[in-house]
């Protein structure tokens, strides 16, 4: 379980995260849901560190660490239980896909080159993606490239994984096979915390949706009840929006 | 035309030139490699932003790239000894004075490249998108694995064309050292020319040599920049 208590961000005079709490359980695939600049991405940020809290308390594994306080060890010790997937991808651009997938396997955790290169096959093969494994990042497509970010994201075995618009980049026509890629994850049992702007792959993956707008979580619930019943005024008008613009799509 | 040049006297020159391209080798060859490394050093301590030694940093720079490298030379060559004399003597008994001109130069050249390789470097460690960092830092890799493992081998390879004009154009500066009194290809045609009153095909023969090095030198960097591409045409 992860729990996250009253975190706090300021950038600059810019009040990003207005004390945002929110809980996961083991195994739950939770979506955020927002209006950019609503903060989703941030606290996705503040939860593996890459970006630092003003305050706020991450109950993980037992133990409870201070976002602002955090330090190397306990920061690390968060990182190599998590995987971020990123919305540009970040893959290596110096590795191939098969050496993205080893390098944290190799690096961090120490496992033998045959065995990293074992585990990282297996992975890209579960992705679709085992004829690329020689290809550089440059080689591959934006849906390829981010199949290969969820490839390596799963290979580390982490106890959760956080996606940040894993498809905002991409193509419309790619859009679709890096989704099914990851309801796969889902499918795994891993804890999931995705922050996304697609509606109905929201609503299809998610065990619960969590709408934030101007920092703060305003409604949370089952997708069904957020989606078709929301209580709040701030969600009816987002999901409004939203909606009207995936007609433009049809 | 009269005889200013002769096909023979060419021959015979470049017999009596081409020994003393070892000269400006021996200077690039320092320059590059003490040059380089203070230039990494520079880079990084310029990427910290550390007060004080940025500004410090930011006024030698300026200096390198604002004046003429044959005025650096000279400032070396005329200026080091008067400031440091008494202090090298004292330390290790040596008379800076006596030294070999080609001292000087070299550390010049040392200077002005911690200066302009030292912002190729920065630039190329800068041109590292920050999401490489967060990916490396997102699996659990420590900040040193990082800089080595990901972003250097990706600068590497913007720095290495760059990298290569710089030292060709270490290697074309080198010909600036016989003002000074360094006995390389310049000041053995210029003697040649003197003594015998037969200049041109002395510095013709140089013109090829610096020709046909540079040629060189820049094919050599075409295929090392081709081994860092990444699967990149």
């Amino acid at each position: 379980m992860i729990e996250l208590k009253n975190v706090k961000k300021k950038f600059g005079n810019n009040e990003v995260l207005h004390d945002v709490s929110l809980s996961v359980n083991d195994g739950e695939v939770v979506v955020l849901l927002g209006p950019s600049g609503s903060g989703k991405t941030t606290f996705l940020r503040c939860i593996n560190f890459l970006e630092r809290a003003d305050a706020g308390i991450l109950k993980f594994d037992e133990e409870e660490i201070d976002l602002k306080r955090a330090k190397k060890k306990q920061i690390l010790d968060i990182r190599r239980n998590s995987a971020f997937v990123f919305q540009n991808y970040g893959l290596f651009n110096n590795k191939t896909a098969l050496q993205n997938i080893m390098e944290g396997l190799v690096v961090v955790q120490k496992r033998s080159k045959e065995e990293a290169r074992k585990i990282a096959l297996d992975s890209l093969e579960w992705v679709g993606l085992k004829d690329k494994a020689d290809y550089y990042p440059s080689q591959l497509s934006g849906g390829q490239q981010q199949r290969v970010g969820i490839a390596r994201a799963v290979a580390l075995n982490p106890k959760f994984i956080l996606f940040d618009e894993p498809t905002s980049a991409l193509d419309p026509e790619l859009v679709g096979e890096t989704l099914s890629v990851i309801k796969k994850v889902a499918k795994k049992g891993i804890t999931m915390i995705i922050v996304t702007h697609e509606m109905s792959f929201a609503q299809e993956v998610a065990d619960r949706v969590i709408f934030m707008d101007g920092g703060v979580v305003v409604e949370e619930g089952a997708p069904d009840e957020v989606f078709y019943k929301p209580k709040e005024e701030r969600t009816k008008k987002f999901l409004a929006r939203i909606l009207q613009k995936d007609m433009y799509y049809i | 035309m009269g005889d200013y040049f002769s096909f023979d006297r060419f021959l015979v020159r470049i017999g009596q030139i081409t020994p003393y391209v070892l000269v400006n080798f021996k200077m690039v060859f320092w320059a590059m490699l003490i040059g380089t490394i203070c230039a990494i050093a520079v880079a990084i301590l310029r990427l910290k932003k550390i007060p004080v030694i940025e500004q410090i940093l930011i006024v030698f720079i300026s200096y390198m790239r604002g004046t003429p490298l044959l005025v650096q030379m000279c400032v070396a060559y005329y200026g080091i000894p008067i400031v440091f004399g008494n202090l090298i003597y004292n330390a290790f008994g040596i008379n800076l004075n006596r030294l070999d001109a080609i001292v000087f130069v070299i550390i010049a050249f040392i200077l002005n490249e911690a200066a302009f390789l030292g912002e190729i470097f920065r630039g190329a460690i800068l041109s590292v998108p920050t999401v490489q960092t967060e990916a490396g830092l997102s699996i659990g890799m420590t900040r040193l694995q990082i800089l080595f493992r990901i972003v250097l081998p990706q600068a590497i390879n913007v720095a290495i064309p760059q990298y290569g004009v710089d030292l060709i154009g270490v290697f074309h500066n080198t010909a600036l050292a016989f003002t000074l009194g360094v006995l390389d290809m310049m000041s053995r045609a210029r003697t040649l020319g003197v003594s015998t009153g037969h200049t041109l095909e002395g510095f013709v023969v140089v013109a090829i040599i610096y020709i046909i090095i540079s040629l060189i030198l820049k094919a050599l960097f075409y295929l090392l920049e081709k081994k860092f591409q990444y699967g990149r045409r």
